[in-house]
């Protein structure tokens, strides 16, 4: 019966959602303090560089190589962050965007370390790992019904979706926290924010880094996920794929970036069937979305509408109360 | 070999600053970032491809179309992707960054369908004649690029300063509500800007196709990032600063491929524009004012 129903492949795109949803926070908490920023591809490349490397050279295991990756990119998110702080709007969207590409150059060209072009290959992959452990402690796949590989896959979906539960609720709490709304009031006006006694410098480097971490993070997942990296997962197409997901779906309110990373990954899989012109159609809706709701799907006003709804007994703003949208 | 490595650079140079005038125009007038442009770019090549090396025509008749396809592009990228967003309540200034980003997405699949992802060789009937100067080799593809570039500039140059309708844009640049009150038709020309702007990425798109005989779908990206490297460089919508970013630029690259590691050939403009943005966020030729940088 669930064997039936769990398809590896679908399996799959849930893991590549649960990852997707990941980037999408992390460019959604930059924004939240009102910073753009296009180099979350590069920091997720060197998460996903760091992990492999650590994993592939040094053995270490998974979990640490990730949590290593993630420290990386958040280190980097540091060190971009301070001096990016002079720049804002199209300017810092350029110098990050420019980050990424120099990234992608050096992973690129740093050959007898990362393989150039070509990319790593043989990572480590996380539900492989996970399923040696679990068979080691006596569990068998028949047990349920299953598949070798629907249990791989399905262990990786689990841990992705425990992870993702995690963060999103870290991010909600903090959302409504001191540090919520000092981001709240840097993306209203910084100014004001700054005479109110908020230490923008220090909010804004951390949104920053809190971004570059995560995509660190996503990165490290997705290089264990795939077990194969190349400087291309991580390049110009990647950044703004990753800026879509929380444009698309709303920019606002954290549900915007998760909403708009499913859908934005469901969407090229459903339209599989005219893959030849699935980009384009990408591209159409793109246009028509800013052109008729520009604001993304989700916003504070639909979240309103939705709690009104279902008249939900938890009491749930989101951490959205403080911010309306102009 | 310097000589002929600073003559190359030129050349490539020379396109760079007329890629980059067409974003700066656009920056200047709309304060907004035509992620689209670079695609404009690679769909004149493709124009010019299809003119000389499909149909057989002269070079000057695809100069002609390609002019012709890209103003169309650049009407209808306004038109649909930009006026839409334009005063309408609760617009973030991300809005029209991600509807052009739409556009490129659009144009780069949509002439991938077309015309395949290979390289297309673009031939011309002068791609291997050169003049011999003492011991330095200059085709006369690169000098009729140059001047072809050179003359671009002082035409737009020109325009913008002496017409009635490029000071009309440059009023709309300085603000637009004001110009607007002054009786400038402020609608005419931000779609003249563009299409202008757009046009300008048509031709260079035949000049590099002439430079390195060779067009593909993919080369708007790379394109389009440069130019953006260059308007940073150069100063926000700054003609002039356009013009010599892209100079500097071109010579930059083809010293780095000639004398360096020409592997980091893409990453020499950002890491430059990373440190022209934190030592100068106003950029080379930008005034310096407070809105630099913000």
């Amino acid at each position: 019966m669930l064997g039936e129903l769990l398809n590896p492949y679908h399996l799959q795109i849930a893991s590549f959602i649960m990852i997707n949803i990941i980037l999408g926070i992390s460019i959604y908490i930059t924004l939240s303090s009102g910073q753009l920023s296009l180099g979350n591809a590069g920091f997720m490349g060197i998460g996903a560089y760091t992990s492999a490397l650590l994993t592939i050279h040094f053995e270490l295991p998974i979990f640490i190589g990730v949590i290593l990756g993630a420290l990386v990119a958040g280190i980097f998110g540091i060190l971009i962050g301070i001096p990016a702080l002079r720049l804002s709007g199209v300017y810092l969207a350029i110098a990050t965007l420019g980050f990424g590409e120099v990234i992608r150059v050096i992973f690129v060209n740093w050959e007898s370390v990362t393989q150039g072009a070509v990319g790593l290959s043989g990572v480590p992959h996380l539900g492989r790992e996970l399923f040696k452990t679990v068979t080691a402690m006596g569990f068998e796949p028949e047990m349920l019904g299953l598949r070798n590989n629907q249990v791989v896959y399905l262990m990786v979906l689990t841990l992705l979706v425990v992870i993702n539960i995690l963060l999103i609720w870290f991010f909600i709490r903090q959302n409504k926290s001191r540090v919520g709304r000092a981001f709240a009031a840097i993306k209203m006006d910084e100014k004001a924010a700054e005479s109110m006694g908020i230490n923008i410098t220090y909010y804004k480097v951390l949104s920053f880094t809190q971004g570059a971490l995560l995509a660190g993070f996503a990165g490290a997942l997705y290089a264990h996920v795939m077990a194969y990296i190349s400087p291309a997962d991580f390049a110009y197409h990647r950044a703004i794929e990753i800026l879509i997901f929380s444009v698309f779906g709303g920019s606002e309110v954290i549900w915007g970036a998760i909403f708009g990373a499913t859908f934005m990954t469901i969407l090229p899989e459903a339209l599989r069937v005219i893959s030849e012109y699935r980009y384009m159609i990408y591209g159409v809706i793109l246009i028509l979305m800013m052109a008729f709701r520009p604001q993304g799907i989700i916003d504070v006003s639909l979240l309103k509408w939705i709690k009104n709804m279902i008249k939900s007994r938890r009491r749930t703003d989101h951490g959205t109360g403080t911010k309306k949208h102009n | 070999m310097l000589l002929e490595q600073l003559i190359n650079g030129l050349t490539l140079g020379s396109i760079y600053a007329i890629v980059a005038l067409g974003f700066t125009l656009v920056f200047g007038v709309l304060g907004i970032i035509n992620m689209a442009h670079g695609e404009i770019f690679m769909i004149g090549a493709f124009i010019g491809v299809l003119v000389t090396s499909v149909l057989g025509l002269p070079l000057w008749i695809a100069f002609i179309a390609a002019i012709a396809v890209t103003a169309l592009l650049g009407y209808m990228l306004e038109r649909i992707a930009l006026r839409p967003l334009r005063g309408k309540q609760g617009v973030s200034h991300l809005a029209p960054l991600i509807s052009t980003i739409g556009v490129s997405i659009l144009l780069e699949n949509l002439s991938h369908h077309i015309f395949g992802a290979g390289n297309h060789p673009f031939r011309n009937s002068f791609a291997e004649i050169q003049i011999q100067i003492g011991s330095i080799t200059i085709y006369i593809v690169q000098i009729l690029i140059f001047v072809i570039s050179i003359a671009l500039m002082l035409i737009l140059s020109y325009w913008l300063s002496k017409t009635k309708a490029g000071k009309a844009l440059r009023a709309t640049a300085e603000n637009l509500e004001t110009a607007s009150l002054l009786g400038v038709n402020t609608k005419r020309t931000i779609t003249t800007t563009v299409i202008i702007a757009s046009a300008l990425g048509g031709i260079a798109g035949i000049l590099v196709g002439m430079a390195f005989n060779s067009v593909n779908p993919q080369m708007g990206l790379s394109m389009g990032l440069k130019g953006l490297a260059i308007i940073i460089l150069g100063g926000m919508g700054n003609v002039k600063g356009a013009m010599a970013g892209g100079l500097l630029l071109g010579v930059a690259e083809t010293m780095i491929v000639a004398y360096g590691d020409s592997g980091y050939r893409d990453a020499v403009a950002f890491i430059t524009i990373i440190f022209v943005l934190l030592l100068r966020p106003q950029g080379l030729f930008g005034k310096n004012t407070s809105e630099a940088g913000r």
